[in-house]
């Protein structure tokens, strides 16, 4: 045997050096600077540590002062309310709407200083402490005029009668086709009630349930008349979004093995968002994804759509592989053992050096291998999947050559295959 | 630095005598990992990982042979394991890789390749017949050594080898005919 491969490659590569740039160095130093660190030494106890250390108390310190400043604080608008809400609760009867839209700015605003407040607890001096109570009340206050300035709005200006106060609320004011929406008149028995829900659709029940299947903005007005006669009508406004439409496909005409990508095409319509999952616990939000299983098996394969209104639709595909992962293939040459016959048994796993012919398939129901010499012998037959020729026959090892094989079986689905090839049995 | 002043900087994590034992051997380090990896961007992996372990464990080395071999074994540790961790490619093996051995006996001139030739060619080998081959040829170790270095049986580490001295000598062949063709 000639070294001329070997002594080529020792020389060119022994004591080859290659040109380490310094932007490994530097991802490198970085890496090597975080491991030691999580590596604890006190030998190299040093200022990182004592920084970690002192930040790590401080947290601790502003969490413990926070949790009893929220708690010093959760009392003392108590007994207030009453008297709040009585001066606004007038408010918006005087000025009108404008003044108590005005103070449900005021409301937002007061809830976001009071949470802006939280972390500086542990240092708030007790000026601070009573600025916090004055805004809660204000907030407190504040809900109760909202109250008030809904059902002044519900009013309708095509109201007749100075008496009546009515009303037309909706359990919901949007939302996904098909709708189900409980309307509610705040009017008395004794009247006359009529809805139309704006969709053509009407009823004369006083808290009728309606369903809409049809997406569009709808007005739904409610008409009321007394015993006397007088009308009063209030509407409201629903909106119904259109749901979106799941649906994806699968390229269905190869057969899927171990480690091959599945490429998702997503055919939904309407939908703005997606998530995906895969039925083994991965999960992906791009449109048309692309996955590799870890192991071929049948999974339930979701498809979750959103639109831009936040309507969903979803599809679930249950074992999506199940009529897939299904194959036969056979190598064209293998190497018996020269030590004596194997048996023929084989692993997948061991058999690297392909010392038994054998065939790499799935999903397999029955199987018959047939091998012939080319003068048509017939030097191996098996029904067992996992017996495969070691290339030997009555305990011989059969000569270096082309053989003939010939295998005829079913998948699991029932699907017939008969197929025939050679193999070339090497001896080196 | 005085290559005794570095070992007990990077044993007390000094961040110089690191960066200097770094500037000094990374680049021949690198070109072992380099044989051991199917690309450069693995080998620049598996280097980070060799230097974390030199690293740590420098304290480890008695002044006992060189220094430079020291690193060398450590790298190839590396590698070795590296390689165990992503054993489930091993089994992937090309049936077009089944060349027979007895193909072509007729020695390489030196100067028709170069060593990123030579890198390019051992990266396109399948990781078990690489990691044989460089054990064997370069790293010196007998198949026995291997096959409990890498928990496969002798005959497999042979066996490998051989098929990886014909894959290479295949693929050597087929570079030096493009290469003639070129200076035509």
């Amino acid at each position: 045997m000639d070294n001329g491969l070997e002594n080529l490659f020792r020389n060119k590569l022994e004591e080859n050096e290659m040109v380490t740039g310094s932007d490994l160095k530097d991802r490198f130093m970085r890496r090597l600077g975080r491991r030691e660190f999580f590596r604890f030494n006190l030998l190299r106890f040093n200022i990182y540590y004592l920084t970690a250390a002192v930040t790590v108390l401080t947290v601790a310190g502003v969490i413990l002062f926070s949790d009893s400043g929220t708690d010093s604080s959760s009392f003392v608008p108590e007994g207030q309310p009453e008297y709040t809400a009585e001066t606004t609760a007038n408010q918006p009867a005087e000025d009108g709407p404008e003044v108590s839209s005005a103070t449900e700015g005021d409301r937002h605003d007061a809830v976001k200083q009071s949470t802006g407040d939280e972390p500086g607890t542990g240092t708030e001096s007790p000026a601070a402490e009573q600025r916090r109570e004055t805004e809660l009340i204000s907030s407190v206050s504040a809900a109760e005029s909202i109250t008030v300035s809904t059902i002044r709005r519900a009013q309708t200006p095509a109201m007749t009668s100075p008496v009546m106060v009515l009303s037309a609320d909706a359990s919901v004011s949007s939302g996904c086709v098909p709708l189900h929406v409980t309307f509610t008149s705040a009017a008395g028995d004794d009247v006359k009630t009529t809805w139309s829900f704006g969709d053509g659709g009407t009823s004369s029940l006083r808290n009728p349930d309606y369903i809409y299947d049809v997406p569009g903005t709808f007005r739904v007005t409610l008409t009321v008349t007394d015993s006397r006669g007088r009308i009063s009508t209030a509407s409201t406004v629903i909106e119904v979004s259109d749901r979106p439409v799941a649906s994806f496909a699968i390229d269905k005409d190869r057969s899927f093995e171990e480690g091959d990508k599945v490429h998702f095409t997503n055919l939904s319509k309407g939908a703005v968002d997606y998530l995906w999952d895969f039925g083994d616990g991965t999960f992906s939000t791009l449109s048309d994804p692309s996955y590799r299983y870890g192991q071929m098996g049948n999974y339930d394969v979701k498809l979750v759509a959103w639109s831009a209104e936040g309507c969903a639709d979803s599809i679930t595909v249950s074992d999506l592989f199940a009529d897939m992962g299904m194959y036969i293939r056979f190598p064209n040459a293998f190497v018996p053992n020269r030590g004596g016959p194997t048996g023929g048994y084989y692993n997948q796993r061991t058999d690297e050096e392909s010392q038994v012919f054998h065939p790499v398939a799935s999903g397999i129901a029955s199987y018959n291998l047939k091998i012939y010499s080319k003068a048509g012998l017939l030097v191996f037959e098996s029904n067992d999947i996992e017996l495969g020729w070691d290339g030997y026959h009555r305990g011989g090892l059969c000569a270096p050559g082309v053989y003939v094989w010939k295998v005829r079986g079913t998948y699991r689905n029932g699907q017939q295959f008969i197929m025939a090839g050679d193999v070339t049995l090497l001896n080196y | 630095m005085s290559e005794q002043h570095i070992i007990d900087g990077c044993i007390r994590h000094n961040r110089k005598a690191q960066q200097a034992l770094w500037n000094q051997h990374s680049g021949y380090l690198l070109g072992i990992c380099m044989r051991y990896a199917t690309d450069r961007p693995e080998a620049e992996d598996m280097l980070q990982e060799a230097f974390l372990k030199i690293f740590f464990n420098i304290g480890e080395y008695e002044g006992k042979g060189s220094l430079r071999a020291w690193l060398r074994k450590v790298t190839v540790n590396t590698a070795i394991t590296y390689w165990h961790r992503n054993l489930k490619h091993k089994h992937q093996v090309d049936i077009e890789e089944y060349v027979s051995t007895e193909a072509g006996t007729a020695g390489f001139e030196e100067d028709f390749c170069n060593a990123e030739d030579l890198y390019r060619v051992l990266g396109e080998l399948s990781p078990g017949y690489r990691m044989v081959f460089n054990l064997y040829t370069i790293e010196g170790y007998k198949h026995h050594e291997i096959a409990e270095m890498l928990g496969i049986d002798v005959n497999t580490s042979k066996s490998q080898y051989s098929r990886a001295r014909a894959v290479l000598r295949k693929k050597l062949e087929d570079l030096a005919r493009m290469k003639g063709k070129f200076i035509q």
